[in-house]
């Protein structure tokens, strides 16, 4: 009996122990979901034709906690030296505009879903990893953020949904295109993409 | 009827001590060797290393050989760099036909269907559905857990099985799941087990009407039908009949999660087949670090598995 209760104190107290500490990143994340909250659940912009207004307002909170240089030079890896100066920021541009348009629809048909940021691990002195989950009452979903620590600010620059890192999906895709193809071309094709929606 | 439950709780715990008790003496020794190891690049003996670089994947897969690292681009210094993972694509033509013959029959059949099935069944019928069948799947998580040596998984699997089967209505609930008991499922299958033992995945196949596999994953359909009991129903159309009925109301549940992955996508194939390496590599991962047997090789990176290995702030 004896050792079965110190085993159950030992148990107990490894489960106690999980961290659940929030430092910089997770505040930096969590206000960011805050305001977007914010935008989304504002009563003074409902309706279709407050559509325009909401998306100007999550662009700003989009490019404040969004690291877009990073999230786009991580895409390219070595390939960012093949693009001009003017290619790179066409490119940076085009990136997000074709994120915007694939995920805007979603985040405005958000409707009260729960968003729990439960662990922030330290991966090194300037990245971390904050960990949350949206909870619907179907199912839950893990997204990850990984954010740098950029001029005293932590910036995302990587999301990981489902355990499927956004940046790793997107390089896959751009080392194939640009494996036999010029940067022009995959230019030419992110114009496109945009111009269809 | 309670005094049973404890019963069964009683039993379940002192199965999961002793693995408990031993996976907290394998991770009082981890902060040693963290300290000792320290964030150089360096390749060290298997531990949770923050920047060891996963050398042996990353030749492995990588088809196109690293030979000059660029060091500002290629990110070495990045702590997820062993979550690089490719996967060959030796029959790419042949793949990419499947994967747009699957995407019609997804955007043509599956989900119109799947929709109409969705207005007209309420989500508490369709989640109670999807438990259902979740339940009858035992025996293969089951098994997979056993072979992966996952002792305390295949202990909560059965636990769940149990409770759920008999508390839960015929497996329709899931009150294992909830706070009180918080027996999570073990969502693995045959191919984890393979993956686990160190079998790679081999290529990339995408099969029609399955989808995305490999070889390796490819046994998960042969391990089910031997494993499942539905399979075993003497009326050869009833099997196929249970499993239309699965396919539907899981996609019922998840509508709008393929679509985003494709249309945000430049080139949706390899999305697609990039996203299920990703997934795969990531789910032998942990399954790996909740092995007995294989927990001790895993190859160095930050976070191996979101639930067991936080990082100490020096």
């Amino acid at each position: 009996m004896k050792k079965y209760s110190i085993a159950l104190i030992l148990l107990t107290i490894v489960l106690i122990c999980q961290p659940g500490f929030a430092g910089a990143p997770t505040a930096a994340v969590d206000n960011t979901v805050n305001r977007v909250l914010q935008v989304l659940r504002d009563p003074k912009m409902k309706g279709p034709s407050a559509k325009q207004a909401k998306t100007e307002r999550l662009r700003v909170i989009y490019k404040d906690m969004f690291d877009e240089m990073e999230f786009s030079r991580r895409t390219l890896t070595r390939n960012w030296k093949k693009f001009t100066p003017a290619q790179q920021k066409e490119f940076v541009d085009l990136f997000e505009q074709v994120l915007e348009k694939a995920y805007l629809d979603k985040i405005l048909d958000y409707s009260n879903e729960k968003v729990v940021f439960y662990k922030e691990t330290m991966a090194s002195d300037r990245q971390a990893e904050v960990e949350s989950k949206v909870v619907t009452s179907s199912k839950e979903i893990p997204i990850f953020y990984r954010m740098i620590l950029k001029d005293g600010k932590w910036k995302v620059y990587d999301v990981v949904v489902e355990n499927v890192s956004l940046v790793q999906n997107y390089r896959t895709q751009f080392n194939d295109i640009l494996a036999d193809g010029t940067p022009e071309k995959l230019l030419e094709t992110l114009r496109k993409k945009v111009q269809t929606h | 009827m309670f005094l049973m439950m404890r019963y069964c709780l009683l039993i379940l715990l002192l199965l999961i001590l002793p693995v408990e008790i031993m996976a907290i003496s394998c991770r009082a020794e981890e902060p040693v060797q963290a300290v000792s190891g320290g964030v150089s690049s360096e390749t060290v003996s298997p531990g949770p290393d923050q920047a060891v670089p996963d050398n042996r994947s990353h030749s492995k897969h990588n088809g196109t050989g690293n030979t000059t690292e660029d060091e500002d681009f290629d990110y070495d210094d990045d702590p997820f760099k062993s979550e690089r993972v490719t996967i060959d694509d030796p029959i790419e033509s042949f793949n990419r036909t499947m994967h747009n013959f699957n995407d019609k029959l997804y955007f043509w059949i599956l989900k119109p269907v799947a929709t109409g099935y969705k207005a007209a069944v309420p989500e508490p019928a369709r989640i109670s559905v999807k438990n259902f069948f979740s339940n009858l799947r035992y025996p293969a998580r089951l098994v997979s857990c056993l072979f992966q040596g996952d002792f305390a998984g295949a202990a909560t699997e059965t636990g769940r099985f149990a409770i759920n089967t008999v508390w839960g209505i015929g497996g329709l609930m899931d009150p294992s799941a909830g706070k009180e008991l918080n027996l999570q499922m073990q969502d693995t299958d045959l191919g984890e087990t393979l993956g686990v033992y160190g079998v790679g995945h081999g290529f990339y196949i995408v099969w029609p009407f399955f989808g995305p596999s490999s070889p390796r994953d490819s046994l998960n359909f042969l391990g089910n039908q031997v494993l499942y009991p539905l399979s075993f129903l003497n009326i050869w159309y009833a099997s196929l009949m249970t499993t239309s009925v699965e396919t539907i109301n899981r996609t019922s549940l998840r509508i709008g999660d393929y679509e985003a992955l494709v249309e945000a996508a430049i080139d949706p194939y390899v999305a697609v087949r990039d996203a299920y390496a990703q997934y795969r590599m990531h789910e032998v991962r942990v399954r790996k670090a909740k092995s007995l047997f294989f927990k001790d090789n895993l190859p160095g990176d930050a976070m191996p598995d979101s639930a067991s290995h936080p990082k100490p702030i020096p």
